[in-house]
């Protein structure tokens, strides 16, 4: 009898537990599953957004032309870009020149904002998690430590991340400022440094920093939290043990602190390199279309210029990226482990 | 040299304040500085070097002006804005809480076969690029035509559904099996005792879930971006304040941004730090548990 309901029960748990999931995957599907195929189908074609023309299928042709490079060997006295890179079937463009013993050859890419928007994403992407998992390690550290008021601090450090990251770009970009108008050029010309007129994001040397700075701002908050999350669950009587042992709180921080909180470094890292990638706020805020990342150029695709198969393209090249860069970072962490 | 026991933990009190004191200036001087700007009128703003309070251009007195929180409340897209964002924000957040509360009920606490697959599926779309799908979902929006308001609240539980399910998961894991069972036992079937056992119990978890969930649709930009560029009037604040450009087209309304930004700020800051320690909570459960 009592075996019978038991089982009763768990058929009732089976079919319940269908329809509690049921909206959840119905939505998933709706808005992540049919998009994506939807997505993958159109990338072979030359759909415009919101256009009148028919769309034709056209095969490869769209990741042809945001992948396709060549290098060419230059000679930059008499030659010119334009007379040693193809132009048929696709026309190249100059992307960037290297010299080897002498030799120089010119690296040419038929979409050159592409393969820029990749590197600097990527170049982006390092840096700022590289700086916010130090300084994020830093303040869960201070934080985490015992002094008056740190009920206060934790709750300041989660300010910048409470801010809305356009409001954080438009207050950064007016600190900004290419004049002494602007807090950072005010400064640095009162220390004596640079001439007051520093473009910080038109000028092409300045932008990476400018951006990355006002990143790492924003997100480190995010990355203390998880990383004091780590910090927390790391037991005292392990330091207690350790100064008893005599270890100081150098030698403590290597060989407890950070074996024990390398799962929660781990986790911390992989959610802010799938987050950095897919930046876009910032760089369509600040930047525009004058330097992209690669999901700003995708909506650049899709929106200015309306080449919604080109961008479908952009899209399936970002994913699959994004996908491999998650599959070797959880690999290579060790995150799955567990 | 060898120092003194004492000397050292006074040094140690040193470095820890220093730092303190770094890290607090370092946090919220960008938005001190938001504030000081909104309070500066135009020509103060043009005032080289920059001063860290508003003063007078002529006299160097300390001086404030508050036309540009009048006139920020006197621009009707950004007040627009303000409206559609909270009608976008808790829609998504109320709706991601109750289907995410069912699914994360079935994932917590019944036993059924695919839990594990469902959970990963769930799971893995929290990894997932927004660009990616930005094209399909506007031609799934398209086709099933619904204008843009609707359409970010559902494009926006993308992240937000997954999120909560994930997290409410493992509030549920955690609550106590006896619970269910005597609920059970006093001839409940298991959805009543999660209606009337289980769901009061996760109220706590809901609110905390449901504000990092609010912020996350608060703050998003691309999916409204795309939504809103062929319908001005549905702009969310971050759009909004992304298209700020004052009454007159010749240069960008500095001090009228700056405006806009703390008054979306503090709302969302004074959430935050009343919540701050559930929010702690609530992130270790999610994301070191996971």
């Amino acid at each position: 009898m009592g075996n019978k309901k038991m089982k009763g029960l768990a058929q009732q748990e089976q079919s319940l537990a269908t329809k509690l999931l049921l909206p959840t995957f119905l939505i998933l599907l709706l808005l992540a599953a049919y998009p994506l195929i939807q997505v993958f189908y159109t990338s072979f074609t030359d759909k415009r957004f919101a256009g009148v023309n028919k769309t034709n299928f056209i095969g490869l042709k769209n990741y042809q032309k945001l992948l396709s490079f060549t290098i060419k060997e230059i000679d930059p006295k008499t030659q010119r870009a334009i007379d040693v890179l193809p132009r048929r079937p696709i026309r190249f463009k100059e992307l960037s020149r290297i010299n080897i013993f002498g030799k120089h050859y010119i690296i040419g890419a038929s979409d050159v904002e592409f393969i820029k928007s990749i590197k600097d994403t990527i170049t982006f992407s390092f840096w700022s998690v590289l700086l916010e998992t130090i300084l994020g390690l830093i303040v869960a550290l201070v934080v985490n430590s015992n002094f008056r008021g740190k009920g206060a601090m934790r709750a300041i450090m989660l300010v910048p991340w409470a801010i809305i990251t356009v409001v954080s770009a438009r207050m950064w970009g007016w600190m900004f400022q290419s004049t002494r108008i602007g807090f950072f050029n005010s400064l640095l010309s009162q220390l004596g440094i640079g001439n007051g007129n520093i473009s910080f994001l038109t000028n092409e040397a300045w932008q990476m920093p400018s951006i990355i700075a006002i990143d790492v701002w924003k997100t480190t908050p995010f990355m203390a939290l998880l990383l004091l999350a780590g910090l927390q669950v790391i037991p005292g009587s392990l330091y207690e043990a350790a100064e008893v042992d005599g270890a100081g709180k150098i030698r403590q921080f290597f060989s407890i602190t950070l074996p024990l909180l390398k799962p929660a470094i781990a986790i911390a890292l992989v959610f802010r390199t799938l987050d950095a990638l897919r930046v876009f706020d910032l760089f369509q805020v600040l930047l525009s279309t004058r330097r992209f990342s690669m999901a700003s150029y995708n909506y650049a695709q899709l929106i200015n210029y309306r080449n919604m198969g080109m961008a479908s393209s952009i899209g399936v090249i970002i994913f699959i990226l994004i996908f491999g860069f998650a599959i070797t970072y959880i690999k290579m962490l060790g995150v799955d482990d567990e | 040299m060898i120092m003194s026991k004492k000397t050292k933990k006074i040094l140690g009190k040193v470095g820890l304040w220093t730092m303190v004191i770094l890290i607090f200036v370092y946090m919220l001087f960008p938005f001190y500085w938001a504030i000081i700007s909104s309070l500066k009128t135009e020509a103060q703003l043009q005032m080289m070097p920059a001063t860290f309070i508003p003063r007078d251009p002529m006299t160097h007195k300390i001086s404030f002006s508050f036309k540009n929180y009048i006139s920020v409340f006197q621009n009707i897209g950004f007040i627009r804005g303000l409206w559609n964002s909270t009608i976008v924000a808790t829609t998504t957040t109320v709706l991601s809480l109750i289907v995410g509360a069912f699914a994360a009920f079935a994932l917590g606490k019944l036993r059924f076969k695919g839990k594990r697959i469902a959970l990963y599926t769930i799971l893995s779309m929290t990894m997932f690029p927004q660009v990616t799908v930005l094209t399909g979902l506007y031609a799934v929006v398209n086709v099933l035509g619904i204008s843009a308001m609707p359409s970010m609240i559902l494009s926006y539980m993308i992240f937000t559904l997954p999120f909560t399910t994930w997290v409410l998961t493992s509030f549920f894991k955690d609550l106590p099996v006896e619970l269910m069972q005597s609920a059970q036992v006093d001839g409940a079937t298991p959805f009543q005792s999660f209606k009337y056992v289980l769901l009061p119990l996760t109220a706590p978890a809901l609110v905390t879930t449901g504000l990092l969930a609010f912020i996350s649709a608060w703050n998003e930009y691309l999916f409204a971006l795309t939504f809103t560029s062929i319908e001005p009037t549905a702009r969310t604040v971050p759009i909004a304040i992304a298209l700020f450009s004052g009454k007159i087209a010749r240069q960008e309304p500095f001090g009228e941004i700056m405006a806009a930004a703390v008054v979306v700020t503090i709302p969302i800051i004074i959430l935050v730090l009343f919540f701050q320690k559930r929010i702690v909570a609530g992130l270790t459960a999610g994301a070191v548990k996971g």
